[in-house]
């Protein structure tokens, strides 16, 4: 291999797709495979909740092979356009194909296609390549069967983490959810929620005001998704109950996060009572336990704005740096975030998420300096 | 430093868990009485300068673990009329964050009557805290 150039970086957000819902055959249930032939996996995995997307058909248009079929969907071609031309570290893959199952009506038929999904991502992608690490696609409609899945998929080393959607049908701090958080702590991995879903399937509507029309309304309904995530974990005593609990919000927004912050400590202030058990500053919670993906970076003019948010938000410590290849809002490792102090920069390209996902430095013969 | 003493109500016409507002030098001051300990705070909120003595006197919740909680120190606490900011009174720290955001508390002395307000006509018995006077000690601020 050459030796590559530019910084290292971990990428927290790549997508890789299957060609065809048959990819999933040898490691689904055979029951399900009939219903699949006739119906597909009546998953909504674009244009979610019938809403359009960006970009050539929600991806670059440069990400397509050749046959022009699926984008993402050929190993090589992410590995050219993303693995070899950067200095990567790690890549995070986040899949895409299935990871709306929670939005299912049906809990076992949705368990199955979440281990599916995981099997077929370890074995064509995690074993292919040490760089890329996986994230593991559980299913919510029943805890207990999505802690089962944890304890399994997390059993294998390329695991770092449980995958799940924005959309939700309650917020992510209830008891509800118990099991799941359990088997994260027993198996030391983190939650995280990758922006999708909202107003999908038996999800809850994407905004308070109802269905907007167009998917750039849609896309601004994310926020308001995480913050109700956010604002469950902390007054439901989360992270009270599980103290080791780590949560990332993929491709959710960062720049809302201080006015945000800055809303829940005033605002606990005066109504601590009805919550007592939550006995320090909310904004405390977060910088603690939850971590937020650099993509889609917002461009102000001058984009040095960025950094005074950067600042409240204490991004040295709660950004990690994504791209979202092969999606149309790719952000550039070179150039979507403003100019940063040299130590910041590197806590978000690398560090953060080295130290979230418990990914050991790599000693690459390939690799520059870090 | 100077100190105002000001003379805020017989023992006998403030009995316990009941309240009394002053004004010094232009500044309302509440006196409580908290089962039977007189305390005194500035009445005016850290937070936004409301009236903090006007507020309810009430209890709040405590908690050692998520979902549960009892309810204690009723009748300690005061809750800003404003915004709900809770402070103990008998030490005027806020709930939320006892050593950074508290309101000012001055001494409160439990006196006997001043003698001029004795009448030799009157027949004397011996004095009694119910005879005594609640003060206040306010700082007499340097202009």
């Amino acid at each position: 291999m050459t030796a590559k150039q530019g910084e290292l970086f971990i990428d927290c957000d790549i997508h890789q797709r299957i060609k065809s819902p048959k990819d999933f055959y040898p490691y689904l249930p055979r029951v399900y495979r009939e219903d699949i032939d006739q119906f597909g996996l009546r998953l909504t995995t674009t244009g979610g909740g019938g809403y359009l997307n960006g970009g050539a058909g929600g991806y670059r248009a440069d990400s397509y092979p050749d046959d022009g079929t699926i984008a993402g969907s050929e190993f090589d071609l992410l590995k050219e356009q993303l693995l070899d031309s950067y200095n990567i570290e790690y890549g995070i893959l986040g899949g895409q194909d299935v990871s709306p199952v929670s939005t299912l009506p049906d809990a076992d038929y949705a368990a199955a296609v979440a281990a599916a999904y995981n099997d077929w991502m370890i074995e064509h992608w995690i074993e292919r390549d040490d760089r890329l690490k996986g994230l593991a696609v559980i299913a919510l409609q029943n805890p207990k069967k999505a802690a089962d899945e944890i304890r399994r998929s997390g059993k294998h080393p390329g695991i770092v983490g449980a995958l799940v959607q924005n959309g939700a049908r309650f917020p992510y701090g209830q008891r509800y959810y118990d099991p799941i958080f359990e088997a994260l702590a027993e198996m030391n991995l983190p939650f995280c929620i990758h922006i999708g879903g909202e107003g999908s399937g038996v999800n809850g509507q994407p905004t308070p005001a109802g269905y907007p029309s167009y998917y750039i309304e849609n896309r601004q309904s994310r926020a308001m998704g995480c913050q109700a995530h956010i604002a469950s974990m902390i007054f439901e005593g989360l992270f009270d109950r599980y103290p080791n609990l780590q949560v990332v919000f993929i491709e959710g927004g960062f720049i809302w996060l201080p006015t945000f912050l800055w809303r829940l400590d005033s605002d606990w202030k005066a109504l601590r009572n009805q919550t007592p058990w939550v006995q320090k500053p909310p904004s405390d919670y977060v910088f603690d336990h939850i971590r937020f993906t650099s993509q889609p970076m917002e461009q102000p003019e001058p984009q040095r704005r960025l950094l005074s948010v950067f600042e409240w938000a204490k991004a040295e410590k709660t950004l990690m740096f994504a791209t979202d290849y092969p999606h149309w809002d790719f952000d550039s490792p070179e150039l979507s975030l403003p100019a940063l102090p040299d130590a910041m920069r590197k806590r978000i390209m690398l560090e953060n998420a080295r130290e979230f996902f418990k990914l050991p430095a790599r000693q690459l013969a390939d690799a520059v300096a870090d | 430093m100077d100190t105002r003493h000001v003379v805020v109500a017989r023992v006998r016409d403030f009995p316990a868990n009941t309240r009394r507002l002053v004004e010094v030098d232009g500044q309302e001051i509440g006196v409580f009485n908290v089962k039977g300990e007189y305390y005194a705070l500035r009445s005016s909120c850290p937070h936004q300068g409301a009236p903090l003595c006007r507020g309810r006197v009430l209890g709040t919740n405590v908690s050692t673990k998520p979902y549960q909680m009892e309810y204690a120190h009723e009748g300690e606490i005061i809750k800003c009329p404003w915004h709900g900011w809770e402070f103990e009174i008998s030490s005027g720290r806020s709930i939320f964050n006892p050593h950074k955001v508290r309101v000012r508390t001055y001494d409160v002395t439990v006196e006997p009557p001043e003698e001029e307000e004795e009448d030799p006509s009157i027949p004397m018995y011996p004095v009694t805290i119910e005879a005594g006077q609640v003060v206040v000690h306010v700082p007499v601020q340097q202009r």
